[in-house]
């Protein structure tokens, strides 16, 4: 009994000495117009800059007090359905991922913003307003748009003799190359399943002519058979790849082609020093090249108890001063086109890159029933593309999916 | 002449070794990661040994700032959960294990079915209830969270434990002069402290590990594993090796203090009904 006493006093002791050591971590002061809960989901590096650019500026500003969340975007769903049931709403703005938005438009967790339509710049991309609308009704703002880009290992690439591929013949040629030479697939799309395979086989389907909510389409039909003829060549590693372990995929080496959102360019460049890795915007298929839209929106939470602050947060972050340190500091694609600038030298191919990639990006469908889509075309995926099933009837089967998807909503 | 050494002893020695050299490996492959730079670790066949020593991503790791405010965090309410449980579990497990066989049974199954439910299902109701009541960020939030599903089975240990504590030491006792609770405390209370270490060690263990109530009822604080979570997401391998071992250590320390008290049999009383 002794031994386990000393251990809990131990345990208390060391609990209370982080306590005195750590900075105050208890809600901050109420700044004079208020305290505002701002959610995002970022690295530690972009926090740094966003309290500095962002929040700090904003406090100057209005008085107000800024409270910076971290919360990555699948958690903010459930945390955001937990809070609005309790009818106990802590949080006053979200930024999130534009691959998460149904979930929180279809629990009726976000306000809608139709009436506040005009803050939206006119400088903004008409590109960019479809992704915001759900059934004609605005619930987001435009923030921070984003596009994957191609990496690819030029040393390996010139070892080989070849060059990246930019049509769907090149990238079976690539991919069957490394395969055949190496014994090894060395190309790698984020296969797992959900939102990462949702954008690698929804621009598939567009560059092959098809469509995310049309599977069985001659175009799409095209993508899945392009997809099942190349799944062989692809490195073993792609069905655990996403945007975070494709970083380590590539700087390892495991992989010498793959796609990714643009902060890959800061991880396996900036921190994991590979100098090796150069930068375009992808490939085309029959119908020429497209992307998936990515990036992150403004929404306001139902019930947020500092509405019209956090409206005038949601105009600071879309302006034009704080859109170029945005991308300045960070490579952030502005959502407006009045604040382009310089980037440090060593990002600026890869932002060419996301510059070519975004002339050729496409909003997703913003259909409430998105969630299960991309469910669907996971489970597509799965049977035509990793087990070889028949194209047309199996895409017969998973439309069939899709079509009572759609009509439960 | 009888050899020093018998095949049997050589062969358990070398079991042992495999298997402590299997539970070690993940975490010295981890200790590697947060000890090495790049150029060991981010190459097609990455080495086993350190070759390009470094303390930067330990460095980062300990700053006050980084790691103070989560290991407060995961201490307080990891503590706080196994003393709480253990103290609300003992008693009522000493009570349902002195009662008729029959009762007895159908009080374990009904702690044991409270474990029924998958927990991502009930995490949701449990937080609005939570969150209802203003225990938003707050360590006896989490505490409680914690004791929700740590208070069955840690009871369910210890009934298991006062089960085979013979009611003749007890009675004994009470011929010495000793009450009910003079006989609680210094006769059964002693003979289940093993028990008690180890029910006390999985709610520990298992509140120092937790995520899922940890996404739900923190905003502006983290504890260790929601760190370590972060740095997963967010972060390089070496953020994320480096604070995998933080959160390993503690938990070796842990069971190698209190090893003494889990012996063969601590649970063997567990399972009888």
């Amino acid at each position: 009994m002794r031994g386990i006493l000393a251990v809990v006093l131990v345990l208390a002791l060391v609990g209370g000495a982080c306590n005195g050591a750590a900075p105050e971590v208890v809600a901050p002061p109420m700044g004079e117009a208020g305290t505002l809960r701002v959610v995002m989901g970022l690295a530690e590096a972009e926090w740094r800059v966003v309290r500095e650019v962002v929040i700090a500026p904003f406090e100057q500003e209005t008085g107000a007090r800024v409270v910076p969340v971290q919360m990555e975007a699948a958690d903010l769903v459930r945390q955001l359905d937990a809070q609005v049931q309790a009818g106990a709403v802590s949080i006053d703005l979200i930024t999130q991922d534009n691959n998460q938005l149904a979930p929180l438009v279809a629990k009726g967790l976000v306000e809608d913003l139709t009436p506040f339509r005009d803050l939206i710049p006119a400088e903004t991309p008409a590109s960019l307003l479809p992704g915001l609308e759900f059934d004609g009704r605005l619930y987001f703002l435009p923030y921070r748009p984003n596009v994957q880009i191609t990496y690819a290992l030029q040393d390996h690439f010139a070892a080989h003799g070849l060059e990246p591929p930019r049509t769907w013949d090149e990238l079976l040629a690539v991919g069957r190359t490394f395969a055949t030479r190496e014994k090894f697939g060395r190309v790698v799309i984020q296969g797992v399943p959900g939102a990462p395979l949702g954008v690698v086989v929804s621009e598939f389907l567009w560059q092959g002519g098809g469509d995310p909510l049309n599977l069985t389409d001659a175009g799409s039909v095209r993508a899945f058979e392009f997809m099942q003829e190349l799944e062989p060549y692809l490195a073993p590693v792609y069905q655990t790849a996403k945007f975070d372990t494709i970083n380590t995929y590539l700087a390892s080496e495991t992989a010498y082609l793959g796609q990714n959102w643009p902060f890959g360019a800061d991880v396996i460049v900036r921190q994991y020093r590979k100098r090796n890795v150069a930068a375009y915007s992808g490939w085309a298929g029959p119908a020429g090249e497209y992307h998936v839209l990515g990036g992150e929106v403004i929404g306001i939470p139902r019930g947020a108890p500092r509405r019209e602050l956090a409206l005038k947060f949601a105009e600071f972050l879309m302006s034009r001063p704080v859109q170029e340190a945005l991308l300045q500091r960070l490579a952030w694609p502005p959502m407006r086109e009045d604040a382009f600038g310089a980037v440090a030298e060593w990002q600026q191919p890869f932002f060419a890159a996301v510059q070519g990639a975004l002339r050729q990006a496409r909003a997703r469908p913003n259909v409430v029933y998105w969630g299960e889509v991309e469910r669907v075309l996971s489970d597509a995926f799965r049977d035509v593309v990793v087990n070889k099933q028949p194209a047309v009837p199996t895409l017969a089967r998973y439309q069939a999916q899709i079509e009572q998807a759609r009509a439960a909503r | 002449v009888r050899a020093a050494v018998s095949p049997g002893t050589v062969g358990f020695y070398a079991l042992a070794v495999l298997f402590a050299g299997m539970a070690l490996l993940p975490l010295l492959l981890l200790l590697k990661v947060s000890l090495s730079g790049p150029e060991d670790v981010l190459v097609q066949h990455p080495a086993f040994g350190v070759y390009h020593p470094t303390l930067e991503h330990w460095q980062a790791v300990l700053k006050p700032e980084v790691i103070g405010p989560p290991l407060r965090k995961s201490l307080v309410v990891a503590t706080g959960t196994a003393v709480l449980a253990v103290l609300i579990a003992t008693p009522a497990a000493y009570v349902i294990a002195r009662l008729p066989r029959g009762w007895r049974y159908g009080v374990v199954l009904a702690l044991l079915f409270t474990r029924m439910f998958p927990e991502v299902i009930i995490a949701t109701p449990i937080a609005v209830t939570f969150l209802r009541a203003g225990l938003i960020d707050t360590d006896i939030g989490l505490i409680l969270a914690h004791l929700i599903r740590n208070l069955p089975f840690v009871a369910w240990i210890l009934v298991g434990t006062f089960e085979v504590i013979p009611r003749d030491l007890e009675e004994a006792s009470w011929v010495d002069g000793n009450g009910r609770l003079g006989t609680l405390w210094s006769v059964v209370l002693p003979l289940a402290a093993p028990g008690i270490a180890v029910a006390a060690i999985f709610a520990w263990l298992d509140s120092w590990n937790d995520l899922l109530y940890a996404i739900y009822l923190l905003l502006a604080e983290r504890t260790l594993p929601l760190m370590t979570y972060y740095f997963a997401n967010r972060g390089s391998v070496f953020d994320v090796a480096t604070f995998s071992v933080v959160l390993t250590v503690p938990v070796l320390v842990l069971t190698l203090l209190l090893q003494r008290y889990i012996r063969a049999g601590t649970l063997g009383g567990a399972v009888k009904g």
